[in-house]
């Protein structure tokens, strides 16, 4: 933590410039059937400091593909940036948008370009497959990626992750219900109030976004804001 | 590699409604290793105070030996049983005495008050800063975790038997995200006369 944190001071080494900071924030995001739910609280923050409380973490690349990051702002908008534009040269060349796992397979190039200078940014994409499945893709900061039916990353991952083992993956459980879109943004929700209060990153409010192949919903929902 | 996390080890207290519920996984570990899975961390102090320690094993193991020294002295000389609010200061004075060579432990009190028959939790840190919340405590090495899914999963006033389902999850899944912790349950369902004990079925790794 010390690498990346620019507000614990050290007093015994020599000072150092760090070209990173921690942002803070929650992401998380959910595959079902067929349709996926994407959930980001806005809160922007270095430190004990808040510098905006309406700033969403996500970006939608093609009609049927979110993605969502959280972690160093400066590199989040530089990874936006760079995504929205090659696939808007992707759609020129092509006629069509990337699909879902076509555009995990290049942020995976993408970020491990900078292999030996990362970008600081724990990123999610979600979408619907060639198939119209839902699907997540979740990323370290180098690029190693992997699909999954959940998957939580940011400042309090550890706290909701293990909800969701519990909630949408059944575990330790003998039956858990369907999962509907409902049911999913519910867990999102909870997932976030329960964030907020243990994590001093997370508040402010939640964006639910919810991909269908009828095109992306989102509901704003709002959280503590101490 | 910290002190604290060189054993692993996770545990739990929850307040229901005029009961409570403390559980700890099982696992003794050395680094990475697992030599031992059926270290239980939970340990009574009477009929109604239940002790949970994680941190250090050797140290979990000489500061609830030197507690429940201190509590049986006490019963003696004051003929009656200890509160749970009272037994928390002596555990506090306890850590607080060696304040600049502490126990590496985190502790969890969980107990029934003999007197007023009120459900009791609180837990400190490793040199006896007391925490009396109204809900759950947590410690270990995957508190985080642990924090994560009682916040979600705790409600108020809660039946021994709702009680129970919602410690057992919350620990259960919350050790299924740490290396250091696991390897089975234990949980304690504490009520005015009754104690029950049960062993979880848990992944065991």
């Amino acid at each position: 933590m010390s690498k990346f944190s620019n507000d614990i001071v050290d007093h015994s080494r020599q000072h150092r410039f760090s070209p990173y900071a921690m942002n803070g924030g929650n992401i998380l995001a959910v595959a079902g059937e067929n349709f996926a739910v994407v959930a980001a609280d806005t809160r922007l923050s270095e430190g004990f400091l808040i510098h905006t409380r309406d700033h969403p973490k996500t970006i939608q690349l093609t009609p049927t593909t979110m993605v969502a990051m959280a972690g160093f702002e400066g590199d989040i908008l530089t990874l936006k940036k760079n995504a929205l534009t090659r696939i808007e040269m992707y759609a020129f060349e092509h006629s069509k948008f990337p699909s879902t796992p076509a555009v995990a397979s290049m942020l995976s190039k993408m970020l491990y370009y900078r292999r030996f200078f990362p970008y600081y940014v724990y990123n999610i994409v979600a979408g619907l497959d060639e198939n119209g499945k839902g699907c997540v893709y979740s990323y370290d900061p180098v690029g190693s990626y992997e699909r999954e039916s959940y998957r939580a990353a940011g400042a309090s991952n550890e706290l909701l992750q293990p909800l969701l083992d519990n909630q949408i993956g059944g575990k330790n459980l003998r039956n858990v219900p369907a999962l509907t879109v409902e049911r999913a943004k519910q867990i999102c929700i909870d997932c976030f109030i329960s964030a907020a209060e243990r994590d001093i990153t997370t508040g402010d409010a939640v964006f639910v976004y919810v991909i269908t192949k009828a095109g992306v919903n989102y509901d704003k929902f709002p959280l503590r804001r101490d | 590699m910290s002190i604290m996390s060189y054993n692993g080890g996770a545990c739990i207290a929850m307040k229901g409604r005029n009961c409570i519920a403390i559980a700890s996984d099982l696992r003794f570990g050395i680094q990475g290793q697992t030599v031992g899975m059926d270290f239980e961390k939970i340990f009574p102090m009477n009929d109604h105070l239940y002790l949970g320690l994680t941190g250090l094993a050797s140290d979990i193991l000489t500061v609830s030996e030197r507690l429940e020294f201190h509590i049986k002295l006490y019963e003696l000389r004051e003929n009656r049983k200890i509160s749970p609010k009272t037994f928390l200061s002596v555990l506090s004075n306890l850590l607080y005495e060696k304040r600049f060579g502490p126990y590496f432990i985190e502790p969890v009190i969980a107990g029934i008050d003999p007197k007023t028959r009120q459900p009791f939790i609180a837990s400190c840190d490793l040199i006896g800063c007391p925490m009396e919340p109204e809900d759950f405590v947590v410690t270990g090495t995957c508190a985080t975790q642990l924090y994560g899914m009682c916040e979600a999963l705790w409600k108020p006033d809660m039946q021994p038997d709702e009680l129970f389902e919602c410690c057992s999850q919350a620990l259960l899944n919350a050790v299924d995200r740490d290396a250091g912790s696991g390897w089975g349950a234990v949980v304690h369902i504490i009520e005015v006369g009754k104690v029950t004990t049960r062993r979880l079925k848990a992944r065991m790794d």
